[in-house]
């Protein structure tokens, strides 16, 4: 038979020949014996059999409770902690790549100090002590030359904790300001504050979705936004039969699991609200009994929403008037057990974002959904002692005359530290005083704070500048000094409390010993203190570990015996009678008197945002499921799940300008800001005005070999900034793009015609 | 025989990619382009006949039940006995390197006596084995071995749940004996196999979900028609056995196999 003739045979007859020839008998004497059963080693050897030591994730903020496994003295395996309320034995794809953190080989293995220019990459190596020697130095000198208050630190996560005192010791009182905070949830976070009476989203999020009967998500992309133990409670009350909700201009992943999905216009989303709070009001769908005994200001709050039409509602927010009727009902149908989303990253679009935050709180109020299975609910604390590097009295800040922090222009800022984009201001203006150094440690400021054009002139403007990380991102070929941070798995942290539904507390602790000079964040302030000569750090982190253990009545090696968790019981739920909320009068404001005490509306008000201008759609972007930020796209095992993001572009939109699937197009903005190249993903899952891509790629390190330049970093398109006038957090949803295919600039067809009461973007140069 | 299966809940499941990692982790794959034992697709958004969908294709061995891949592994069948883990009976069969456990029904790989000629490989229509060419059965003249999902057999053993199972952060796959509780509901419920008119080989992986995520899976990931290159691969096996039992009592099998199959590679 020839090899043609082999191809035209059908398969069944190839699958009997190859069958019938394996069956050769009497041919036993040349076999080898074999036994089914454990497959020999080949090429893994599992986690099986290998040393098991609890501890706590760090591959995002949400901190699962994890086991390491390891063998012969390498992290093999990381799975969820069985012992863990929450996520039990689960963890996501991010937790189990720790593995590859750690073993990374683009890892920062020793100090470095840059001796090209800034943004180059250029290091030399050098000794902890030099490196420290060398941080002390210019903090001493820029304290000296400019006061305390010229020093400024960036902070996010459990690395930046240990040196946050060494800033506040220093006498600055810019020691904190987190753009996970000014660039993510703040917004949020104040809106809750001030409605309920306390953060029900900040890095936790008391969201009863578990238990709920339906579920309302604002652009909340839980399932792209992958936190375990969110995601599992998502799903159980999916699972459970809850009806869900999903308000987005993007066919999310959980729009797909959505009974009705609302493609609703970008910037539009407080109109819906709004129009929807006043229809539950005329018809009387809200709990008239709650409303009355624990909630304030609903007069005022009937009085300001009354304006609001869903006839008017459904043109601003381009939805049909059926699909917005049909979704309030089922949600006022399931009250009080259903769930509001209270939504995170809320810096969308700076002026209105507190308001759209509060109207999720007012309606999550006016079904009663408070302290209730399926609402919000409260958080159980869980006691432990507390222990410090540095002696609360040596941390004593004086303001500065003229004050970033206290009189930064935004009444509600002060308390959760400098904002961000002040900060970046003063170094730019050396407005109201000189900032002249930057501590930066645990974010990459050049991907996470908006316009990384003027954050990267901030720093050509600084005397110096120095980080602390893992991976050498943008931000570290931009500082003078990089320390190289042990990773999560080699090093002691705090004490870990949850207070959710299930309170547990736990411990991170080292897994394996610290790879190459890299250093654990306490040790890392400690000599730090030392070379300043700041007092500090008498105990070892054990110790002060111990300490904060010693207040819940254990100890690292009492919960090394018991599996690495003690769980408590969970008090989330309230007696609607006795409810009292952390508000100043107890009870739940409809209307928050503070933020009209400060000009600002008691009842949030539509404000439109622009919309794109001709020939722009707007720039939306969100989470990929296997990364975090920007600081796993090296990941060996995530960037090969996921190594680069897809532009959503619209089919009907893609079809108009001759763009087929997975082409490459240059994105530019509308102050002609151009992006890497990134591939196209043609869908009908998102509007013709907007187009959508994961944030955190597109890196511009060249010293991170897996993940440079692949994909397009949003961050970089994202020039156009709007200050919310609450706590001066930076939109980011107000920047506009077009795309350029072959070097020529392609227009975005406007398909969908814009009402007169919504402006349009000015571009500047128009 | 009491089949293994698993059934991957659509509705559950939201592509966070955990199982895949979990998977790579446990079996120390490494990383190279095509090889891994479990995969995660992104699928869509796009339109369906039942409306926008936005899913997921999460992969792995189909352990079917009547695996392509079995019939047309060239190496020489040696005695195997196989023991079922509930009733202590045993069964003693010929098998090449790769073959179905009579009482389990899962596909397994003696990667003793793989020789990586890649043609289980060639023959799956599913793709769900690779060849890890930095590991071979060098006295065999073996060029690489062959892997894939093994439904985690020495976990379940251990009285685990298979690595991917285990990770699950939405509790989407639900793994067990094809007649357990939870799995039989899913089939009666009209769980989905991966099959079309012309790829039937019983696959024992199941989907369920809604009827526009399930018709978005079909389109994009169904196979359509068996491959090609296992129909030539397997009459190649076929052919070159008995010049490879009489090299193999003078020490050469390996290597004749290896050059004939390069040379049939070369020219496909």
């Amino acid at each position: 038979m020839d090899r043609r003739h082999f191809l035209k045979m059908s398969t069944a007859s190839a699958v009997a020949i190859a069958a019938s020839a394996m069956d050769v008998p009497g041919q036993g004497g040349l076999f080898r014996a074999a036994q089914a059963g454990p497959m020999p080693p080949g090429n893994g050897t599992g986690s099986m059999g290998a040393t098991e030591v609890t501890s706590v994730c760090e591959m995002c903020f949400w901190r699962c409770p994890i086991v390491a496994k390891v063998r012969d003295g390498k992290v093999v395996k990381i799975e969820g902690n069985p012992k863990s309320p929450v996520n039990g034995t689960r963890v996501c794809a991010r937790g189990n790549s720790g593995v590859q953190l750690l073993y990374d080989p683009d890892r920062i293995k020793y100090p470095l100090k840059r001796v090209g220019a800034r943004g180059e990459g250029k290091w030399a190596r050098i000794s902890w002590d030099e490196a420290l020697g060398e941080i002390a130095h210019n903090m001493k000198k820029v304290k000296e030359k400019y006061g305390p208050h010229a020093l400024a630190y960036f902070d996010h996560g459990a690395s930046a904790e240990n040196m946050r005192e060494i800033f506040q010791a220093m006498g600055t009182e810019n020691f904190t300001s987190e753009p996970a905070f000014y660039q993510c949830v703040g917004p949020a976070a104040l809106a809750y504050l001030q409605t309920v009476g306390y953060i029900t989203t900040g890095t936790r999020q008391f969201n009863d979705m578990g238990n709920s009967k339906a579920m309302l998500f604002v652009a909340s992309h839980v399932g792209e936004n992958v936190h375990v133990s969110h995601v599992h409670e998502f799903i159980t009350g999916l699972a459970k039969g809850s009806e869900l909700v999903v308000v987005d201009p993007r066919f999310s992943v959980a729009a797909n699991k959505a009974k009705i999905h609302l493609a609703i216009r970008p910037g539009t989303d407080t109109a819906l609200m709004l129009a929807w709070i006043n229809y539950v009001i005329e018809k009387g769908l809200y709990n008239k009994e709650f409303v009355a005994n624990k909630c304030e200001g609903f007069d005022a709050l009937k009085k300001a929403v009354k304006g609001y039409s869903m006839e008017w509602a459904a043109r601003i927010c381009d939805l049909k008037i059926d699909d917005m009727k049909a979704a309030i009902e089922l949600l006022a149908k399931a009250s009080p057990n259903v769930n509001i989303h209270p939504g995170r990253h809320s810096t969308w679009y700076g002026k209105g974002d507190v308001g759209r935050h509060q109207t999720y709180a007012i309606l999550t109020a006016l079904f009663g959904a408070v302290g209730v299975p399926g609402g919000i609910y409260f958080p159980t604390a869980v006691k432990t002692g507390h222990s410090e590097g540095i002696e609360e009295s040596l941390k004593k800040v004086a303001p500065a005359k003229v004050s970033l922090k206290n009189d930064s222009g935004y009444p509600f800022s002060s308390v959760f530290g400098t904002v961000t984009a002040d900060i970046i201001k003063a170094i730019n203006t050396g407005k109201p005083y000189p900032i002249k150094l930057l501590g930066v440690n645990g974010v990459n400021i050049i991907q996470t704070i908006p316009n990384p054009y003027e954050t990267m002139k901030a720093i050509n403007n600084l005397d110096f500048i120095f980080c602390q990380e893992m991976m050498a991102g943008e931000t570290a070929i931009w500082s003078d000094i990089v320390l190289p941070d042990a990773v999560y798995l080699e090093r002691y942290d705090g004490v870990y409390a949850y207070e959710g539904l299930t309170p547990y507390l736990t411990v991170r602790q080292p897994v394996v010993p610290a790879m190459y000079e890299c250093q654990p964040p306490y040790w890392i302030a400690a000599q730090l203190a030392k070379h300043l000569g700041i007092d500090g750090y008498h105990k070892s982190v054990e110790e002060a570990i111990d300490e904060e253990l010693a207040g819940a009545g254990t100890s690292i090696a009492k919960l090394n015996k018991e599996g690495g968790i003690v769980t408590y019981p969970g008090n989330p739920y309230r007696d609607a009678k006795t409810l009292n909320v952390g508000t100043e009068s107890g009870k739940i404001q409809l209307a928050v008197e503070a933020f009209a005490d400060e000009d600002l509306d008691a009842v949030p008000k539509f404000e439109p945002t622009p919309v794109p201008p001709t020939g722009f759609a707007r720039l939306l972007y969100g989470r990929s499921p296997v990364h975090t930020f920007s600081r796993t796209m090296n990941n060996l095992w995530l960037h090969n799940e996921i190594p680069e993001n897809k532009l959503w572009l619209n089919d009907q939109v893609a079809k108009r300008l001759g763009i087929s699937m997975d082409e490459e197009v240059v994105l530019e903005n509308q102050d002609g800001k151009r992006s890497n190249p990134i591939k196209v993903l043609v869908t009908p899952g998102i509007r013709p005005d907007a187009v959508y891509m994961a944030h955190g790629f597109g890196s511009k390190s060249p010293h991170l070999s897996r993940a440079y330049g692949k994909g397009a970093a949003d961050g970089f398109l994202i020039t156009e900034t709007v200050a919310d006038p609450f706590i001066g957090a930076t939109s980011k949803r107000t920047n506009f793009v077009r795309i350029v295919k072959g070097g020529k600039v392609l227009d975005i067809p406007e398909l969908i015609p814009v009402p007169a009461e919504l402006p349009k973007y000015v571009l500047k140069n128009a | 025989m009491n089949q293994y299966a698993m059934v991957i809940d659509l509705n559950r499941c939201v592509g966070c990619h955990a199982c895949a990692v979990a998977c790579r982790a446990e079996w120390q794959v490494p990383v190279k382009e095509g090889w891994r034992r479990n995969w995660v697709h992104r699928l869509g958004p796009a339109n369906t006949a039942h409306g926008i969908s936005f899913t997921f294709y999460p992969g792995l061995c189909n352990h079917c039940d009547r695996p392509a891949c079995v019939a047309v592994c060239p190496a020489d069948p040696v005695d195997m006995t196989f023991t079922d883990a509930k009733t202590g009976q045993t069964k003693t069969m010929k098998v090449a390197a790769t073959f179905k456990d009579p009482f389990n029904g899962t596909v397994q790989i003696d990667k003793t006596r793989c020789l990586g000629c890649g043609a289980c490989r060639d023959a799956c229509p599913y793709g769900a084995r690779y060849v890890n060419t930095e590991v071979a059965n060098k006295d065999l003249g073996g060029e690489g071995i062959a892997d894939k999902c093994t439904f985690c057999m020495p976990r379940v053993e251990a009285g685990l749940q298979p690595a991917c199972v285990q990770t699950c952060i939405a509790d989407a796959r639900i793994f067990g004996r094809k007649d357990a509780p939870e799995i039989a509901k899913y089939l009666k419920d009209g769980a989905k196999r991966l099959e079309s008119a012309n790829v039937q080989i019983g696959p024992n992986v199941y989907y369920a979900g809604a009827a526009k995520d399930l018709a978005l899976l079909d389109a994009t990931s169904t196979p359509k028609t068996m491959p090609e290159a296992n129909l030539r691969r397997s009459l190649l096996a076929g052919l070159v056995r008995p010049a490879r039992k009489k090299a193999e009592k003078v020490g050469m099998a390996g290597s004749l196999l290896g050059r004939l199959l390069a040379q049939e590679e070369n020219k496909g």
